[in-house]
């Protein structure tokens, strides 16, 4: 991912909500891709609450990507700059495509 | 009783926290279109404690309207009536796919009720993080400001989306 280096001044830099946005857009993209894999037969997630269902699982993995993608980029960007526009734009990609996943007329082109 | 157990918690889901979520959204909105003028005569040190405060509490609105609507409200929604019942009235999930006009209801609305919800949570979540995390520079700071903004847009429209699904299914198919 493109850095502008490490910080040396005392500026804020804005490595922290570059990992916590990027973070919710790998998170919306697991959604959609839990959906899909699910409705395509390829990987169900187990159920964790039997009277809610299969969403129950299929959340929860998704929160669980979504919160290990936040440690880890919060963990590598916290004390860097970090270059907003490609950060920006992937994390608006995979807001998209996650999106489109938890889509139900999407799920026909899978199913 | 006026209304049954079931019935407030599906006006507790939709009105109380989805409809507090939407105000929320559409402030923190108003926010941060707000401060891309300079000419503001409220400092951005300001605003951005009030900002802060916004996106916190709807994040955590919206995390339990979520909680709550697949917790709470989905399990009933989606029991199965035992064989034999022709009543389906305590039955929303059956009762919609029951009829043909009325199973899109299931099939696209209470389907994309399902997830979506869970998308906006996460998008509203990290620009209160933002918020709380760097308060004026990201009033200030065009990059943050608008990528925040974007996410939160997404989030203001998934959320209006999925409550008038709601609206729809609760009309047809209530929870009583």
């Amino acid at each position: 991912m493109a850095t502008t280096g490490f910080s040396m001044a005392t500026r804020e830099v804005n490595g922290s909500g570059m990992a916590a946005l990027l973070a919710a857009g790998i998170g919306s993209m697991a959604m959609g891709a839990a959906v899909l894999l699910n409705e395509a037969g390829i990987l169900v997630a187990p159920t964790l609450y039997a009277p809610a269902g299969g969403v129950s699982g299929r959340t929860t993995l998704a929160t669980i990507v979504w919160l290990v993608a936040w440690a880890v980029l919060h963990n590598r960007w916290k004390a860097r700059e970090i270059a907003p526009g490609r950060v920006g734009a992937l994390t608006l990609i995979l807001v998209a495509l996650g999106l489109l996943g938890t889509f139900p007329p999407v799920w026909a082109l899978f199913g | 009783m006026l209304f049954s157990e079931r019935s407030i918690w599906t006006m507790l889901h939709g009105i109380g926290l989805g409809g507090a979520a939407l105000l929320g959204l559409g402030a923190a909105l108003f926010y941060l279109y707000a401060a891309r003028s300079p000419s503001d005569s409220t400092g951005p040190a300001a605003r951005s404690g009030a900002f802060a405060g916004i996106t916190v509490g709807t994040a955590v609105t919206l995390w339990l309207a979520v909680i709550v609507g697949t917790y709470v409200i989905f399990p009933p929604y989606r029991a199965t009536p035992p064989p034999g019942v022709s009543d389906l009235s305590e039955f929303p999930r059956a009762m919609l796919l029951a009829a043909p006009g009325t199973a899109w209801l299931h099939a696209f609305a209470m389907e994309s009720k399902e997830h979506m919800p869970w998308i906006a949570s996460m998008l509203t979540t990290a620009v209160a993080f933002v918020a709380v995390r760097y308060r004026s520079k990201m009033l200030q700071d065009p990059s943050l400001r608008r990528l925040s903004m974007a996410l939160l847009a997404v989030a203001f429209a998934l959320v209006s989306f999925v409550s008038v699904m709601g609206m729809f299914v609760n009309k047809v198919a209530p929870l009583d």
